[in-house]
């Protein structure tokens, strides 16, 4: 498997947000700023990348009868590891996420590539799998996260970018603007798709 | 699915599984414990010190005391100068029914019973609206006010508190948290006098 392609199907055609369309209620919970989306993008990443290593190295030792219970130990023990070490080192960050931390367990990306692809594969790529497709998660959620800080409060990674008086789209902050955005981030992902396939 | 696994390789594979999650989470639990319990720690007293910065240098307790009233129940530090005179509290309380449910307030209060300065401590509102009773805009109005100078609702309900734009439930769940701290100011300051 050639790292750059994968890296390249990650981020666009395989894109777990964009062009799968998983995992879809984090994404539209989290998003709320562009930092919000980066920082529930490297904690899923850091679930995927640990539960996919470990399914992998399980995968000749787990029963096929109850091989989903066993991934979904696997994958809520990682979970649990980063939602108290993020309470012990991003306190703040950890205040707005905390909610949604716990969810990234039922997070269907996660479950789909320990059964779709770490169960099947060698550990050294689930390990890329995990990381690209955890990257390409984390970068439509960072997308996605700047569209609505930009619109609904008119700031971007916490950097004000108009006076703090000013209008805003307000919608953008709510969960309609997120709906919304993802709408135009779908179209605008499909279009570039298409352009990497052209240019192969 | 090739050959059925027997019954209890298949028990004793989860069960494995379950008991070295379970060892693995206990370990992390050890070590972030303590700097969890000091985060929440440093957040209130950096809350105390920007509620009564106004008063300059106190001492205070490191952990609340508890104040229970019929209605609800509160939890306070009290600020004491070198002398030792009680020169304002700040007051833990819930503010009721805020867009997504109650939310932690600190109010601090000077010993006229006049509020300095007010801090969210862990709110669930909307971000871009209710959130933004944390800005300097909103919290302004209510430095100075006391509990008999003010009528302690928003203009809507006909009171004096200017309501957060397109965010009315927060503001009035703000307003009758910051009044609900001074009503336990009230109870304290009479309890100090005898």
């Amino acid at each position: 498997m050639n790292i750059k392609e994968k890296a390249i199907k990650s981020f666009f055609m395989e894109n777990p947000v964009t062009g799968l369309l998983l995992g879809l209620c984090p994404t539209l919970a989290t998003t709320t700023s562009a930092e919000n989306g980066i920082g529930m993008g490297l904690a899923t990443t850091f679930v995927l990348l640990s539960s996919n290593v470990v399914v992998s190295l399980l995968r000749n030792v787990i029963p096929n009868r109850v091989r989903i219970p066993a991934y979904i130990v696997v994958i809520a023990t990682f979970v649990t590891i980063v939602d108290m070490s993020m309470q012990a080192t991003l306190y703040q960050l950890h205040k707005t996420l905390g909610l949604f931390i716990p969810l990234i367990v039922v997070n269907c990306i996660i479950l789909g590539r320990a059964e779709a692809f770490a169960s099947k594969n060698t550990v050294w790529h689930s390990f890329l799998d995990g990381l690209f497709m955890g990257l390409g998660f984390t970068f439509s959620l960072f997308i996605l996260g700047s569209v609505r800080e930009i619109l609904g409060s008119g700031a971007w990674l916490g950097i004000r970018l108009i006076p703090e008086s000013w209008n805003t789209i307000l919608v953008f902050v709510l969960a309609p603007g997120a709906f919304l955005s993802l709408g135009f981030i779908l179209i605008g992902m499909e279009r570039l798709s298409r352009l990497f396939e052209r240019g192969k | 699915m090739s050959k059925q696994e027997s019954g209890f390789k298949v028990i004793s594979v989860l069960v494995l599984i379950a008991f070295f999650a379970a060892a693995l989470l206990a370990y992390v639990n050890k070590i972030t414990r303590e700097p969890i319990a000091r985060n929440m720690k440093e957040e209130t007293k950096q809350a105390v010190r920007i509620v009564l910065q106004n008063l300059g240098q106190f001492d205070y307790p490191d952990d609340p005391l508890d104040k229970s009233l019929t209605e609800f129940t509160a939890r306070y530090f009290t600020a004491k100068n070198a002398s030792g005179q009680i020169v304002g509290y700040a007051i833990i309380v819930k503010a009721p029914n805020g867009f997504g449910g109650d939310f932690d307030l600190m109010v601090g209060i000077d010993s006229t019973g006049k509020v300095l300065d007010t801090y969210v401590l862990n709110h669930k509102e909307t971000p871009g609206l209710g959130d933004n009773m944390k800005k300097e805009d909103f919290k302004k109005q209510f430095r100075g006010r006391s509990l008999a100078n003010t009528r302690w609702a928003v203009k809507k309900d006909g009171g004096d508190i200017d309501a957060l734009t397109a965010a009315t439930i927060t503001s009035r769940a703000f307003t009758a948290g910051v009044k609900r701290a001074l009503t336990v100011f009230n109870v304290l300051n009479e309890e100090a006098k005898q």
